[in-house]
């Protein structure tokens, strides 16, 4: 499906509970509430004009005033792609794991959780991943984080 | 022509003539034959790693060593010397007699081997007149060892690893031993000068492999298996248990399986000469150059098969022994009983 | 009566410092004797901080850094980020300049799949093939060496076109070595893909099913052993790879014999586009103009390339300033190692190694 139709066919397929983030990019943008996150992921896994079965990357965001989590889908059989996205305040980021839509998400929803500090619900296993295992600086991908190893590169030129 | 009997005669009188009692001259002359195998063998083993990694080398088109000495030829030399001087490492939590015992194990049974193995007409430390089953009995020997280092290593990879070596020479030692009995069956006995002199007809061409290329087939698989090189190199997969049962093992100990594992090579070498290639038979040349040249061709053997297979997985060794090589072992009987009683061999 | 001989499992680290975990992996396994009942991964000895990293450089700083995220593909790690930034920047990059992108990229392929190739069978006991095929690697390398003067982390590619030209030298050397290629790689089938033992280690081993591709979001040529047809050069084609003419090697069982003999013919489909690209290969510009300060437009953006692991994607934010907001680079291997533990389960540790070894899997992709 084109851009325009995989537009069309969702907006009218998950009715009011999404918003259509426009860009001059190849593929759609959405924008869903993190309440309906769960319900959206298995709308576009199991309807049969979609088929979002491949979890391309799921990618955690600090905007500066909220945190987004970000996930790219793509289908293997109709090859057809999207992004869509939840935004949630800064202070109290949660959101529901989609991992028994797509068990892929383990592992990006450990990170998420590891280096921004947003809590995913009903996660199985939400433990030390990529940092040490005694790690106690706070959650280096935020905006403004400093910590000792961290020296901002002199902006040049 | 060198043989062993008039030097060893000659010693004896030697000593005989200084006043020494018989007991203690054949006990020198006993210890001194020894040393002089041991040392010969020690040559063959240093000579042998570095024509390993020579062949290696230029099977995978590079040079292998060259800086010491001509093409390196002294690079063994100087990685043993290297080795000698490492700090010996123990465990804390190993299990320190066993641990120190399985290379002495491992190493003396190597080497034991080579009492009744003729490298020539006449050079034989002591014909056993049951020569075959003492060697088949002293090399699995080694497996004690091999065990004690994985179990003394308190190592899990070690643990594994020795498990693993005394699985597989459980296993192939069966096929092995009877590989050899068809030769047995035919000589009538199982003195290994006897089994020679049964090879020495047709101008010294009467070899076994020519009646038996089944036992000889699977002998050489089992050798394998026996020597554990590749394909069935499992003990020390390095790529599965970094370096199976000796991978707690540093300097000299290190050493020791080393070399106990090129001797081994050359003992299942030299088993192959004596029993299916016809010994030390051969027209012109010197016996012991037709018994070093056929043993190391069979060393060139082993040497191309583990450069040139993948390993095979534990279970399908296992089921290779039982299921492939023991059926084909008892064909191989069956087949050599017939034919004696028929074409009376 | 006797005491009861009592077994149990026992735990195995494999790694951080194990030959076959490529890399910095370490792999928990529970073992009962050799049969793995448990596997857990532990990741993130060679974590970087790389996406961190990029927040605080530029756009033209940062594409050394993507050379690390996967040393052994470094080009197709410049050239997803630069496609992204490309693509928030609205800059079209010049005709020879894509065409040079495809040869460093796909010759990248065959060096990226030539260490494959070697490193599997080494896996599985067999030491010979590598030194083989790095004969073959070493030919590339020094292509690029000529093209860019780096071996293994090129940074050539850049936003906007590629660094340099290539030397006149490049053309005739580079045609030499496709025209000794195919009979290279049947020299490794013949080596391997006809053995009975290698057959015996392989076939029918890890068979990763089409529905643990979807469900793990497996991709490149692991996931195309499977069976499921999905190559992003065909099915999403960036750059120019619409101009030219290849096939997808597809495999049917999904086991580790399929993945080795995908990536074989892959490298013979990707001397095909090499021919192709050089006898195309038109004359002009090789960079857009891009100013040193770049900044490209305020927005988002996924763009992806098929690297020979997997699909890699990069994620970019972009807030209009000189430095990415955002960026998430995204390697095959970090889902290809999610799925392991599903795959190894009750099989041998000797197929553990070769299982790992043919899914390709190489650490920096994973812990970034």
């Amino acid at each position: 499906m084109t851009k325009a139709e995989l537009t069309a066919h969702i907006t009218a397929g998950f009715t009011g509970r999404v918003q259509v983030l426009e860009n001059n990019q190849p593929e759609p943008y959405f924008i869903v509430n993190p309440d309906d996150l769960v319900a959206f992921a298995r709308y576009l896994h199991d309807d049969p004009a979609l088929q979002m079965t491949f979890l391309m990357n799921l990618a955690g965001v600090d905007t500066g005033e909220r945190f987004e989590v970000v996930y790219s889908v793509c289908s293997y059989q109709l090859k057809h792609r999207l992004l869509f996205k939840i935004q949630m305040p800064r202070d109290n980021a949660e959101f529901d794991t989609v991992m028994q839509v797509w068990p892929a998400a383990n592992w990006y929803e450990r990170e998420v959780w590891e280096l921004f500090g947003m809590t995913v619900r009903n996660h199985p296993n939400l433990t030390r991943f990529l940092l040490a295992d005694d790690w106690n600086e706070g959650f280096p991908m935020r905006k403004g984080w400093t910590g000792t190893d961290f020296i901002p590169l002199p902006d040049r030129g | 022509m060198m043989e062993l009997a008039p030097i060893f005669t000659w010693i004896h009188d030697l000593l005989l003539s200084l006043g020494l009692g018989p007991t203690w001259t054949d006990l020198i002359s006993q210890i001194g034959l020894a040393v002089l195998v041991f040392s010969l063998l020690c040559i063959v083993a240093l000579f042998l790693v570095w024509w390993e990694r020579k062949i290696s080398a230029h099977i995978q088109q590079r040079y292998g060593p060259m800086m010491t000495g001509w093409h390196g030829v002294f690079q063994t030399i100087m990685d043993a010397l290297k080795l000698i001087q490492k700090e010996d490492i123990v465990p804390a939590v190993a299990d320190r007699q066993v641990f120190f015992w399985a290379p002495v194990i491992v190493f003396t049974c190597a080497f034991a081997a080579y009492i009744v193995i003729p490298f020539g007409k006449g050079l034989i430390v002591s014909d056993l007149n049951i020569g075959i089953l003492y060697i088949i009995a002293i090399t699995t020997f080694t497996i004690i060892g091999l065990l004690m280092a994985g179990w003394g290593s308190n190592n899990k990879y070690a643990l594994l690893g020795g498990m693993r070596s005394a699985a597989q020479a459980v296993s192939y030692e069966v096929p092995l031993v009877l590989s050899i009995m068809g030769v047995v069956m035919v000589t009538g006995s199982m003195s290994m000068n006897d089994i020679v002199a049964a090879q020495s007809g047709w101008a010294g061409f009467r070899w076994n492999v020519i009646f038996q290329p089944l036992g000889f087939v699977i002998y050489v698989i089992a050798a394998t298996a026996e020597a554990n090189r590749t394909p069935f190199d499992l003990p020390e997969a390095e790529q599965e248990l970094v370096a199976g049962f000796n991978i707690e093992y540093s300097g000299m100990k290190f050493a020791m399986f080393f070399l106990a594992e090129f001797v081994n090579m050359f003992t299942v070498s030299a088993i192959a000469t004596t029993v299916f290639l016809g010994g030390w038979n051969g027209p012109f040349l010197p016996s012991w150059i037709w018994f070093l040249g056929k043993t190391l061709a069979m060393v060139f053997l082993f040497m191309l098969f583990r450069w040139t297979f993948p390993r095979l997985r534990v279970d399908q060794l296992m089921e290779f022994a039982w299921k492939v090589l023991l059926p084909l072992a008892f064909v191989n009987i069956i087949y050599v009983g017939v034919m004696s009683l028929w074409l009376k061999w | 009566m006797a005491e009861e001989l009592r077994t149990e499992d026992m735990t195995v680290n494999m790694g951080p410092q194990h030959p076959s975990t490529h890399g910095v992996c370490r792999l928990v396994l529970t073992v009962d004797g050799e049969i793995i009942r448990d596997c857990v991964p532990v990741i993130g000895f060679l974590h970087r901080a790389i996406e961190k990293m990029c927040e605080n450089r530029t756009y033209a700083q940062c594409i050394p850094l993507m050379d690390r995220f996967e040393y052994c593909t470094s080009m197709s790690c410049n050239w997803a980020f630069c496609l992204a930034a490309e693509k928030l920047g609205d800059i079209k990059v010049p005709e020879r300049g894509e065409y040079l992108r495809v040869i460093m990229g796909e010759l990248n392929r065959i060096a990226s799949h030539l260490i494959f190739v070697g490193v599997t069978p080494m896996d599985c006991g067999a030491l010979t093939p590598f030194l083989y095929t790095f004969r073959e690697r070493e030919r590339i390398m020094d292509l690029f060496e000529m093209t860019c003067g780096q071996r293994l982390t090129y940074n050539y590619i850049r936003v906007g076109g590629v660094a340099k030209d290539i030397p006149p030298e490049f053309i005739p050397k580079c045609r030499e070595f496709l025209g000794i290629f195919e009979e290279k790689i049947r020299d490794y089938e013949k080596l391997l893909v006809d053995n009975p033992i290698w057959i015996a280690r392989n076939k029918g081993i890890g068979i990763i099913t089409p529905q643990l591709v979807y469900d793990y979001a497996i991709s490149g040529p692991s996931a195309r052993a499977s069976g499921v047809n999905f190559d992003i050069r065909k099915n999403d084609p960036y750059s120019i790879y619409d101009l030219f003419d290849f096939d997808i090697p597809l495999g049917t069982n999904g086991d580790s014999y399929d993945r080795f003999n995908v990536r074989v013919n892959e490298m013979r489909q990707s001397a095909r586009i090499v021919a192709q690209a050089l006898d195309q290969l038109p004359d002009g510009e090789i960079r857009a103009k891009v100013p040193l300060k770049f900044k490209p437009n305020p927005g988002e953006v996924y763009s992806r390339i098929e690297n020979s692991r997997g699909e890699m994607g990069v994620y970019l934010v972009s807030d209009g300033g000189p430095k990415p907001f955002r960026m998430r680079a995204r390697g095959g291997s970090y889902n290809h190692l999610q799925a392991v533990p599903h795959i190894v389960k009750g099989l041998k540790i000797a197929d553990l190694v070769a299982i790992f070894a043919s899914m390709d899997i190489i650490m920096p992709e994973i812990d970034r």
